[in-house]
């Protein structure tokens, strides 16, 4: 019976609330549930800055004051650690890639169909919760900070980018050499080095955001396949299914934590490699 | 599973969350931390600048007790010298005054003795002229005879 719920069930449930700006380009649509939790969660959370903003005191903090100061805390020292040199946008960004992918996160703990059937009540056909699980979000968030990556690489150290881009790994030292034909085969394996360097490059926007999709997307599907336990088993499938949901989801809270904290952490090292200084 | 517009619509939700918090969250909180630690580094130092103060104080105080004591002393000892002083001043003048005295009274003794000694011989003189003249019954010259009588009375109380 699970068989069955699932082969029907779950593809039906990875479905977008989207809207098709052209129906034969793919990439002329836009995923409305996406972008609708994105926007209310960040709106919240500007909300909540404001409102803990109007109560801030520098005496002894108390309350969320106490509890966003050692998170604010947390990230500070993390980027501290990690950083050779002040920069007064990296806390902020490290701040906000750790809070919103976090709250972002733990809207999986809602229950599986709960969007969906709030949703259907007002005539929407599917609802996805976690924007975490759409991998646009995750992959726009890596694509932020590989462009900050890429813009302090050119503004600190232009010409030392340039040069390892080129010249890395291969032909530096061949460069160097002084035979005329091993300085040739130098010259020959730049474009090799082009793309290797392009490949590692690239790999770090991808690995980021697919960790992070990958993560939610699997966590998103083992709660389907619960629910579908929960609903098909008899009574021994909905016990099993109500302990096995209560242990995912105390496990999925984990992950989330885990993959807001790796992603932040990331964010900050490559941006750290950015700005250190060049050896030479 | 596709990116397609979202991708765009996500970058402008980070982007502008980004610049939001840090307005809002991190740049009002990290201010506060950063006056908050450096306050109690300035109470810290405070209290550290208070605490060699008072040690500084303390070493006074006990320096100032030691030299008032010294001073106390000092004066004690001056005092008691100059009791010594005016007892040995005073026992000494005591005993001039006592000898004066004593001097004083010993010419005094003297010259009242004196003086009975010469009224007594007076008076003895008299008393022998009269005894006499009552011995010898017949009246006798009191100036021719004198030089006599004066010898028997010195004689006679050549002792007294």
């Amino acid at each position: 019976m699970a068989q069955e719920g699932q082969s029907e069930g779950i593809p039906e449930h990875l479905q977008y609330w989207s809207y098709k700006f052209d129906d034969s380009n793919p990439f002329m649509q836009i995923h409305l549930d996406t972008m609708f939790t994105t926007i209310l969660v960040a709106t919240l959370l500007v909300l909540f800055s404001k409102w803990l903003g109007g109560r801030l005191t520098d005496g002894a903090p108390t309350g969320a004051q106490n509890f966003m100061e050692s998170v604010v805390g947390f990230v500070d020292d993390t980027v501290r650690d990690n950083f050779p040199v002040h920069n007064p946008i990296i806390a902020p960004l490290a701040l906000t890639v750790f809070v919103f992918i976090f709250l972002l996160n733990c809207l999986d703990i809602l229950p599986a169909f709960l969007s969906g059937e709030i949703a259907g009540l007002f005539g929407i056909e599917h609802y996805r919760q976690v924007p975490t699980n759409d991998l646009n979000t995750p992959v726009a968030m890596a694509i932020c900070v590989f462009l900050m990556v890429l813009y302090y690489e050119f503004k600190l150290k232009p010409m030392h980018f340039c040069k390892e881009l080129l010249l890395q790994p291969f032909a530096s030292l061949l460069l160097e050499a002084k035979n005329p034909v091993v300085k040739m085969l130098g010259v020959a394996l730049i474009p090799l080095n082009l793309i290797l360097k392009l490949v590692e490059e690239l790999a770090k926007p991808l690995s980021l955001s697919f960790r992070l999709f990958g993560n939610m997307f699997a966590g998103e599907v083992i709660f389907l396949l619960i629910s579908f336990l929960l609903l098909g088993g008899g009574v021994v499938g909905m016990t099993a299914g109500f302990f096995v949901g209560i242990g995912w989801s105390i496990f999925h809270m984990f992950i989330g934590l885990l993959q807001a904290f790796i992603f932040m952490i990331l964010t900050v090292v490559y941006l750290s490699i950015a700005h250190q200084p060049v050896e030479h | 599973m596709s990116i397609d517009l979202t991708f765009i619509g996500q970058i402008v939700v980070f982007m502008t969350l980004l610049l939001l918090l840090k307005k809002f969250l991190y740049g009002p909180l990290n201010e506060l931390m950063e006056n908050r630690s450096a306050k109690i580094a300035e109470g810290l130092a405070a209290a550290d600048a208070g605490k060699d103060a008072k040690a500084k104080a303390e070493a006074e105080v006990a320096e100032q007790l030691v030299e008032a004591r010294k001073k106390a002393q000092e004066i004690l000892a001056a005092a008691g010298k100059r009791a010594a002083e005016i007892e040995e001043e005073m026992t000494l003048k005591a005993r001039t005054n006592a000898t004066q005295i004593v001097e004083a009274a010993r010419e005094e003794i003297g010259a009242e003795a004196n003086r009975a000694r010469q009224a007594l011989r007076k008076e003895v003189a008299g008393l022998a002229i009269a005894a006499a003249e009552r011995v010898i019954d017949a009246e006798l010259d009191a100036k021719r005879h004198s030089k006599i009588i004066d010898s028997v009375v010195s004689q006679g109380f050549g002792n007294a």
